[in-house]
């Protein structure tokens, strides 16, 4: 596992994540604190795709993929899905301080609008934590899919991008409704008991679990 | 037993024919693989490692079948140094190693105790806390092939191992692989054909797609006794005329006179004498005559 830290989280990788929640906490404003998880789910996202995309490419692109063709592929998945973890955890780290970094650099004001005082800043906080945890998780998956099906990081951060600009639009929002991968940017903050928006989070983890089986026969396949 | 390759063709998907009808037997021990670039060679070894699929034709490893149901017994009897690759940069040698021999299904002790038996015998020992970027372009080599030899394969394919390395880390490494052919298959591709005369008796050498030699390196020598000439250029001009007309392997400058040797069926129509033959004339006189 140690060595699977050391080749996910090279330096420059960790900091431009680091950098990148810096620079959007300072940059991006918020009034009240339930627009910071708004603020931080799409970027997040790209983040994600960036960071994740060449999770599998780099074998590829080193050519170590011809070796490790020799290699059983429980071990290579095994492997590859130990990166996953190690690199979506760092993201998740980030977007827990870039969480804590809007509140220190923009001191939103808290805006108690539950009608039985639900919309505390702790929930808040751990509504915006699980909602991150699979935006993250579901966009660093399809983003390292997209990659390996293509052979290419490119086509990965290139095709997510797309599915990103989709979806992370008004367009988006009027066909897809609830079901919207970012249903939790568009959620009424004004019905805090409103947790429809779960659906779109249950479709990242439907289209998230799909690409996790398939993965091992697309490596397979494509090597 | 050994390698069979039989009437096997390569073809890739934009209709290139890297491959063509290529029969070769490569037996136990050390067998040399010489050609020009884009001969085909890494891909004979692509497909040999299972990394790309045969078009046509067959190859069989110890009598079995080259078969996608058979790639997973074939792939446990390989080790693989290829012509290009990168090991993790951010991992010290030994982390490298480490890692790669877990990968490969090797117990932990067992895998410890190579890492250090082949880190000797490659000159790397006091290397091995240095992270792969820190290493030259020959150590990083050598610690590829380290990492091919760690499940101590029946079957070893390395792909110009020696490029990069200085003299004395190129004889270190050919003893290595020497050593290591003791009743196991090595399959050595290189340029550098005093690497084949210093560990083969036997090659096979390629020409677009095609084997045109695979036998003894003896019998190569001997076909091309009798077609190596010595000539003494009197001025440029003779000179720049003999290189016109014939394959000149060698210039040197004698004294004032330039001395030429090439290669020719017939001796050439100026005064010259027939020479010793090294494996460079003869792979040059081999390539060059008519498929």
């Amino acid at each position: 596992m140690k060595y699977e830290v050391k080749i996910s989280l090279m330096v420059y990788k960790i900091a431009y994540a680091v950098f990148f929640a810096v620079m959007l906490s300072l940059v991006r404003g918020v009034t009240y604190s339930y627009e910071i998880g708004i603020a931080l789910e799409a970027p997040m996202a790209i983040l994600a795709v960036s960071f994740c995309a060449d999770t599998y490419t780099q074998e590829i692109t080193s050519k170590r993929s011809e070796i490790q063709r020799l290699w059983s592929m429980k071990k290579r998945i095994y492997s590859i899905y130990r990166r996953l973890v190690i690199q979506e955890i760092f993201l998740l780290f980030v977007a827990v301080i870039g969480y804590g970094l809007f509140l220190i650099f923009q001191n939103p004001r808290a805006f108690d609008i539950g009608q039985n005082g639900s919309e505390n800043e702790i929930y808040q906080f751990l509504v915006y934590f699980v909602s991150i945890a699979i935006t993250l998780g579901f966009w660093g998956l399809l983003s390292n899919f997209l990659s390996c099906l293509f052979r290419n990081m490119w086509w990965g951060i290139g095709g997510c991008l797309i599915l990103w600009l989709i979806t992370n639009s008004s367009v988006g929002d009027r066909y897809l409704g609830v079901w919207n991968l970012f249903s939790y940017t568009f959620r009424n903050v004004e019905k805090g008991n409103d947790f429809r928006w779960i659906c779109g989070k249950i479709v990242c983890i439907c289209i998230g679990m799909t690409v996790v089986a398939i993965l091992p026969k697309i490596i397979e396949k494509r090597g | 037993m050994g390698i069979t390759i039989d009437d096997l063709t390569v073809t890739f998907k934009n209709k290139v024919t890297v491959i063509n009808h290529a029969n070769l037997e490569i037996p136990k021990g050390i067998f040399g693989l010489l050609g020009e670039n884009g001969a085909g060679k890494t891909t004979l070894m692509r497909v040999l490692t299972t990394v790309l699929s045969l078009t046509s034709g067959s190859v069989t490893l110890d009598g079995i079948l080259y078969s996608e149901g058979n790639y997973e017994k074939i792939q446990r009897k390989i080790g693989y140094l290829p012509q290009e690759i990168d090991l993790y940069p951010s991992l010290t040698v030994q982390e490298c190693l480490e890692y790669m021999g877990d990968l490969s299904g090797i117990s932990k002790p067992i895998y410890k105790e190579r890492i250090g038996y082949y880190l000797e015998k490659t000159s790397l020992s006091q290397h091995r806390s240095k992270k792969i970027k820190q290493l030259s372009g020959g150590m990083k080599r050598r610690v590829g092939l380290v990492q091919a030899l760690l499940n101590e394969p029946e079957f070893l394919i390395v792909d110009e191992p020696t490029t990069g390395l200085d003299p004395e880390e190129r004889i270190r490494i050919r003893n290595l692989l020497v050593d290591f052919s003791e009743n196991r298959t090595v399959l050595f591709s290189t340029h550098v054909v005093e690497d084949l005369v210093a560990t083969c008796n036997q090659l096979a050498v390629m020409k677009k797609g095609e084997f045109v030699y695979s036998g003894k390196m003896k019998e190569l020598l001997e076909q091309a006794k009798g077609h190596v000439w010595i000539c003494k250029a009197e001025d440029e001009i003779m000179a720049r005329e003999l290189e016109k007309n014939y394959h000149v392997s060698s210039k040197q400058y004698v004294g004032d006179e330039l001395q030429i040797k090439l290669i020719s069926e017939m001796p050439p129509g100026i005064e010259c004498s027939s020479c010793e033959v090294t494996l460079e004339d003869a792979y040059i006189y081999i390539t060059n005559k008519e498929l």
